[in-house]
């Protein structure tokens, strides 16, 4: 459910006129006074920086310092992570003029979490994950050039990771411009996730862990097609998880941006903890695809963090949700993800009665805002969102998605 | 350019009330007494069987009869063919469904060369390409299931031409709905061919022609890095070559099924007349990736020929137009689909001073329409459509689109005919 109702396609196609671009610059600098107003606020860059300097602090250390990791592979990730830096400022330039594109063919939506305020009314740009996606796609295919250890079953699995990420924002922005209906929405992933099964040559076995192997009888079972079944439920799930734990500005990306962090931890301490190189390549595999990921999406959070200047759509969620898949899947970690994505179950679980039909399902099931106050006040619709605010009293919109960003992290933590 | 100008995104905004299916079955069946007004028209599917019949009676016959094919390898042609069947059902019934969503959302366009009668008034849905190149890209994901023939560099192949194709989908999308500037539009396919450069692993020699070895030096030139900038602009060429020969109904759909009916021709010619396994294994790729895509397209021209109920898009030419890039390329035969885009290059070099600036290029370059009369005539522009006219006098729509046809027909047949002469004397 896309986190707001898009207002409907009606009378104003007036063009938002073209905003100078100095104020997207990494070291902002005052506006020039533009003869008119620009679609968008300018990044809240200084935010960012801050939120990043807390994640590549250890993380840069881990890789440069405490782990002896192999100089080719090093090189590669830093490469990769050269890349993805680049991929920021790029996505950081490419919004606004996007902005101005997607507001003139009336792809916008109303801030409900603002509605009696003047921001209200404010026209906020949709489905900028369409520009993400695509500065992500040209790193992803760049970056095969510079990696140096790829054999041709690594070309195979990239190749395929890369067709199904693609296919994905394609469907995701498809469905952001068409409004499929909900039923078609999630069987999209399956379709998505196709050209990761066919070239999927790993092992489908998995190892039963030690208590169950008296009843089970085996130590290692092959699931063969069951495995390739749970590989295409996983990206199912992945993605309509983010796209219906939404809402707040600033939650869809924030909650990817942390899970993508811990994702990269999570590689880095395997790929230093392990003698294996199969077991290495494969989590390094994730670092490459997660990195460009994490860089994109902390430009877009830059324009979407509250108040949001624009909305990401589902094709954002639907990218980020089949990316984290995809890594999982290709990197052997998926259960590891399934752990990183609790938040994301407990929603779904909370979400079920009403998604299953048993109770009353409305369009939105957003927390009711008070313009006066400013406050948000949980109804009794099934989301974390609004369990939050039953549990812990009314917040403000942006204290509660830090909350709801600090709970990601401390499930990670765990 | 597209074809047809947009309407600007303005006030109406009702949706058009949902249409019942029947009448998209593959046996039509009268139209139920619906309360209101369907969006389309049905799909004109006995013309669409009778141009099948056409082209499949002899590729069937090359296929099963008269060249010896390896067994495996024809299983698979014949899986993927099965594949396409299926695929083209699929496509007829998604089209309507598809078009009611685009309207809904406002992306239609009028017809320019019906202005002035009741059919100009009618709001067709835009960039149902997107149909096409959904189905499509579900069929190629599926058909690598059935390859028992695949080994890893297959797969690499394969799934970076997906990627490419994908990607181009993606981008045509984009632009159909973002509507981007057309500086852009051009680089676009650029980008969308980047995995196809970084997977390509073939060999970047070419065998220069007899005639010119002495001059040269060499029988062999390895190009190296200016043959993947060949082949990068050999897929900006052929993307956006289709999609400035077009703008009557039919044209853009109907070019890419005849060519792509000649490259199907062309490469089962190959497979029969070869014995190299690579050689014959690279034909086949070509024909996987193909099948689909002419059967797809076939679906789409059900709806899009004269007189069109939808319009294709940039979505459309430009995954067309990225496909044959990619057989091209990776089938290895570039030159011979360099000569089928005969009558393409030919409305590229008239439409350069246009393109370039040098003469003054209108947003359309479209030819004039009579209303009384149902006649279009030629303008001044450097189009082979306007070139058709003013060299062959006033014509009806439907009539030059066929006309431009048999031009691409003869543009190929030309093709088949320069090969056979010159075999031997050229390779």
């Amino acid at each position: 459910m896309a986190a707001r109702k898009r207002a409907s396609a009606s009378s104003d196609a007036s063009a938002k006129p073209p905003r100078n671009e100095e104020a997207v610059k990494a070291e902002p600098k005052p506006a020039e006074a533009a003869p008119i107003d620009p679609p968008i606020a300018p990044p809240k860059l200084g935010f960012i920086l801050k939120l990043s300097a807390l994640f590549l602090a250890p993380y840069l250390y881990l890789i440069l310092r405490h782990f002896d990791i192999d100089r080719e592979l090093r090189r590669s990730i830093l490469i990769n992570a050269g890349l993805s830096l680049a991929g920021f400022f790029a996505t950081v330039k490419l919004i606004p003029v996007a902005s101005r594109y997607v507001l003139r063919r009336n792809l916008f939506g109303y801030d409900i979490n603002k509605k009696g305020t003047p921001q209200g009314t404010v026209k906020v740009p949709e489905s900028l994950g369409i520009a993400v996606g695509i500065v992500y796609l040209v790193l992803a295919i760049v970056f095969q050039y510079f990696n140096f250890t790829a054999d041709s079953n690594w070309l195979v699995e990239y190749n395929a990771a890369l067709a199904s990420i693609c296919f994905m924002i394609l469907l995701g922005f498809t469905d952001d411009v068409l409004d499929v209906p909900w039923r078609v929405k999630l069987i999209l992933p399956s379709f998505a996730a196709l050209p990761l099964l066919m070239a999927y040559a790993g092992h489908t076995t998995i190892i039963i862990p030690k208590p169950l192997i008296p009843y089970v009888g085996m130590e290692i079972l092959d699931l063969g097609w069951i495995y390739k079944l749970y590989m295409g439920l996983l990206a199912v799930f992945c993605t309509n998880s983010i796209n219906i734990h939404a809402g707040l500005n600033g939650l869809e990306v924030g909650q990817t941006v942390v899970i993508a962090a811990a994702i990269l931890l999570h590689n880095i301490i395997q790929i230093g903890a392990s003698k294996d190189p199969e077991y290495m390549q494969a989590h390094a595999f994730s670092i490459y695809l997660v990195q460009p990921m994490l860089a994109t999406s902390l430009a877009l959070l830059s324009y979407n963090w509250y108040p949001s200047s624009v909305f990401v759509g589902d094709t954002y969620t639907y990218f980020a949700g089949m990316t984290m898949a995809v890594v999982g899947i290709l990197g052997h970690y998926s259960e590891t993800l399934l752990i990183f994505f609790l938040p994301q179950i407990l929603n779904f679980l909370l979400s079920l009665p009403q998604l299953a039909g048993f109770v009353k399902c409305p369009r939105h099931r957003l927390p009711r805002f008070d313009p006066q106050s400013g406050l948000l006040t949980g109804t009794n619709d099934g989301t974390l969102v609004n369990f939050f605010l039953r549990a812990f009293g009314q917040k403000t919109e942006k204290s509660l998605c830090i909350l709801l960003l600090l709970f990601q992290v401390f499930f990670i933590l765990l």
